[in-house]
């Protein structure tokens, strides 16, 4: 689960990390207040909240935005709100986002901090360690997954033990990495002790704060901050729970989650249902080697009813960009005649225009197959995936 | 011999009286798995399935001794049911679950160094030998017994795996789910070396995936290995969006970019044949001529 900046940069507050002063406003005139709150003299920072990455180098789609980015620096109170107008109501889109975009509907307000050294501090699991990785650079225009495969050097790695945290060597390796001398070691100790702290106590799976501003007095403050939780171990945070704002999601992807199922969409047009990840690749491997593209694929799993997995299958039969669908079930603790079933509650929901190629293997695969073959539903069959996709292709070109 | 599991392996359950756990060990049984007891709390003093059930490991080491336990305990009890195994120095656990908490495995692996315990998964469908040991939530019907050792990553693609040793007539000397998450209890290179050493076992399956760096390092330990049987891999996710998840972005950032057809080439150089689609499985299997 993602959060937004202004969230994020709570949550490190409560861990003692220092952030900018500021707050969020949803209309422009609460933009002004807010400003006027924190500050009697700009410049102040507006940034829009959404829960992707290059924002300031971003574009606004909706309305014109006078053709800047979504973080900028205001000088003059009296041009907050209409800066702030600019952001609001209107769809940003970086090069992490897709061409629709992401909605701002609020803007985080902060104070403008004279930092005069900005790094990169990243915490990211390695799970072939498996350790936790602390990655530092002095690039921050630069996306750090881009930076790793063209510039590797520029990334310095260090592998944090679970239980041992960081080390005054490590601090000392990341002073020389940034030329700066050992009077850091206190702040710098102090920064990182904090951030794994924060790290392990959430069971984050990334925190990234591009950038670190280092103040005057040689303390660290946090400018920009991203937080990606562990969804299996919200459980155990409630807190965080509650920041979850679900429009982020796209429906589908949402309707998908409440049925426990995964989605993911690609850009081709050929839906996949399949029960399990390594399925749901393989079909897209062999869709690709064809010359086709997946356009989504939905990961079923047993221990739910007939209903839920009809929903999913909804999901998947009601997208406009499908032109064929292979269901591929091999079935143990899911049984396959309950997909039968609810291909067929699916059907009579919202009918079905497209090919239907289905391959059953497993628990109950007979009992799925006559249900379908009695059904009256135009449905195809294959022995395996691939010759379930070749039998869809063939198909669809006959369509055409 | 096969490895890990055979018709004298005796198995606890952890989470015995659970939904799922009864469907499953009910299957085991009918075809001979020798479970021993279950745990659950609040029941023991009971019988489920004709089994016995206690409250804990503990309690159930008192009056059974246990080589193996399958845990079909909820993911967030993951980590205390490990727990409980490690400390009854049982050898082998498998834990079936999807949904462990990233950090809870970050814990779970310290737990395992050093202890005698060897663990497979999380969020796996077991391990198999036919006709002797069910331990998991394999689908019906599927596994011959036979002389192929299968590895794999992926929970349903290992069944698509099985179907291949069929079709070359080979069988299935033990099928081992290593589990889907990210962090598991153990990977190739361990069961590699079981394979190698075992009599039953004349060829290795491998299923991989574009995540991680678990292949990179079978194929390093497997070209290492003096005295060899010959291994065929496949690895899914050739047509997997760059830097798709939030795990495949770590790895990115952590080792650089590693593609699938990168995974294959390690593998290739290593003397592991890769088949590019799963069905070539068979073929390669029958052209080995075992």
């Amino acid at each position: 689960m993602n959060v937004h900046e202004y969230q994020a940069k709570k949550v490190l507050a409560q861990y003692g990390i220092a952030i900018p002063r500021g707050g969020i406003a949803y209309t422009p005139s609460e933009a002004k207040r807010v400003a006027q709150k924190l500050s009697s003299r700009g410049p102040w920072m507006l940034k829009a909240q959404i829960q992707a990455g290059a924002r300031a180098t971003g574009h606004f789609i909706d309305h014109d935005a006078g053709g800047k980015g979504g973080i900028r620096q205001v000088t003059q109170i009296s041009n907050i709100p209409y800066e702030a107008s600019q952001m609001l109501n209107n769809r940003l889109v970086t090069e992490q986002t897709d061409n629709k975009g992401r909605l701002v509907t609020k803007v985080y307000v902060e104070t403008c901090e004279d930092a005069k050294h900005l790094f990169y501090a990243g915490m990211v699991i390695d799970s072939s360690i498996p350790s936790i990785a602390l990655l530092i650079s002095d690039n921050t225009d630069k996306n750090i997954v881009q930076l790793a495969q063209q510039h590797k050097e520029k990334i310095l790695r260090l592998d944090l033990q679970y239980n041992s945290g960081i080390s005054d060597e490590q601090i000392y390796q990341i002073l020389d990495f940034l030329s700066l001398d050992k009077t850091y070691l206190r702040s710098f100790h102090d920064f990182f002790g904090k951030l794994l702290f924060t790290f392990i106590n959430l069971d984050a799976q990334m925190i990234e704060i591009n950038p670190v501003g280092i103040m005057p007095e040689k303390k660290l403050i946090a400018l920009d901050a991203k937080i990606n939780f562990d969804d299996n171990a919200l459980f155990r945070h409630p807190d965080i729970v509650l920041m979850h704002e679900d429009f982020e999601e796209e429906t589908r992807h949402r309707k998908a989650k409440r049925c426990g199922f995964q989605y993911h969409e690609f850009s081709g047009n050929i839906g996949c249902i399949v029960n399990g990840g390594g399925l749901a690749l393989e079909a897209m491997d062999i869709i690709k080697s064809k010359g086709f593209e997946t356009a989504c694929s939905l990961n079923v799993k047993g221990g739910v009813d007939k209903d839920k997995i009809a929903a999913g299958i909804k999901i998947i039969m009601t997208n406009p960009r499908i032109e064929g669908i292979v269901i591929n079930i091999i079935g143990g603790f899911l049984r396959c005649n309950l997909i039968a079933d609810g291909i067929l509650e699916a059907y009579q929901d919202v009918g079905l225009i497209v090919p239907l190629v289905v391959r059953f293997e497993g628990t109950n695969k007979d009992e799925a197959k006559s249900i379908l073959e009695h059904s009256g539903l135009q449905v195809m069959f294959a022995e395996n995936i691939e010759q379930a996709i070749e039998k869809l292709l063939a198909k669809m070109e006959v369509n055409n | 011999m096969s490895i890990l599991a055979d018709k004298n392996s005796r198995v606890l359950i952890q989470g015995i009286t659970g939904t799922q756990a009864s469907f499953h060990v009910k299957r085991s049984l009918e075809t001979g798995t020798n479970v021993v007891a279950g745990t659950s709390p609040n029941h023991g003093g009971e019988e489920h399935l004709g089994i016995p059930v206690f409250d804990n490991v503990y309690e159930a080491t008192r009056k059974f001794s246990f080589d193996t336990s399958v845990l079909f305990v909820p993911a967030m009890s993951v980590k205390n049911a490990v727990r409980e195994a490690v400390e009854a120095e049982i050898k082998l656990i498998i834990s079936i679950a999807a949904g462990v908490p990233v950090h809870d495995m970050l814990e779970i692996r310290n737990i395992l160094k050093g202890s005698k315990t060897l663990m497979i998964g999380p969020n796996t469908p077991g391990v198999i030998t036919p006709q002797e040991a069910r331990l998991g939530i394999f689908p019906d019907n599927i596994h011959q017994k036979g002389c192929i050792g299968i590895i794999s990553r992926s929970s349903t693609l290992t069944y698509e795996a099985v179907l291949q040793t069929n079709a070359a007539g080979l069988g299935q000397s033990t099928v081992i789910g290593l589990g889907d998450d990210l962090i598991i209890g153990t990977d190739f290179r361990e069961l590699i070396r079981r394979f190698m050493e075992d009599d039953e076992t004349k060829a290795v399956v491998l299923v991989g995936k574009a995540d991680n760096s678990y292949e990179q390092q079978a194929a390093e330990y497997y070209a290492s290995l003096p005295h060899k049987k010959p291994v065929i891999a496949f690895i899914a996710g050739e047509a997997l969006p760059f830097g798709h998840t939030m795990g495949y972005a770590a790895d990115i950032i952590t080792r650089g970019r590693i593609t699938v057809s990168d995974k294959k080439k390690i593998m290739r150089n290593a003397g592991i044949y890769v088949a590019d689609q799963m069905t070539d499985v068979s073929k390669i299997l029958s052209e080995l001529n075992l």
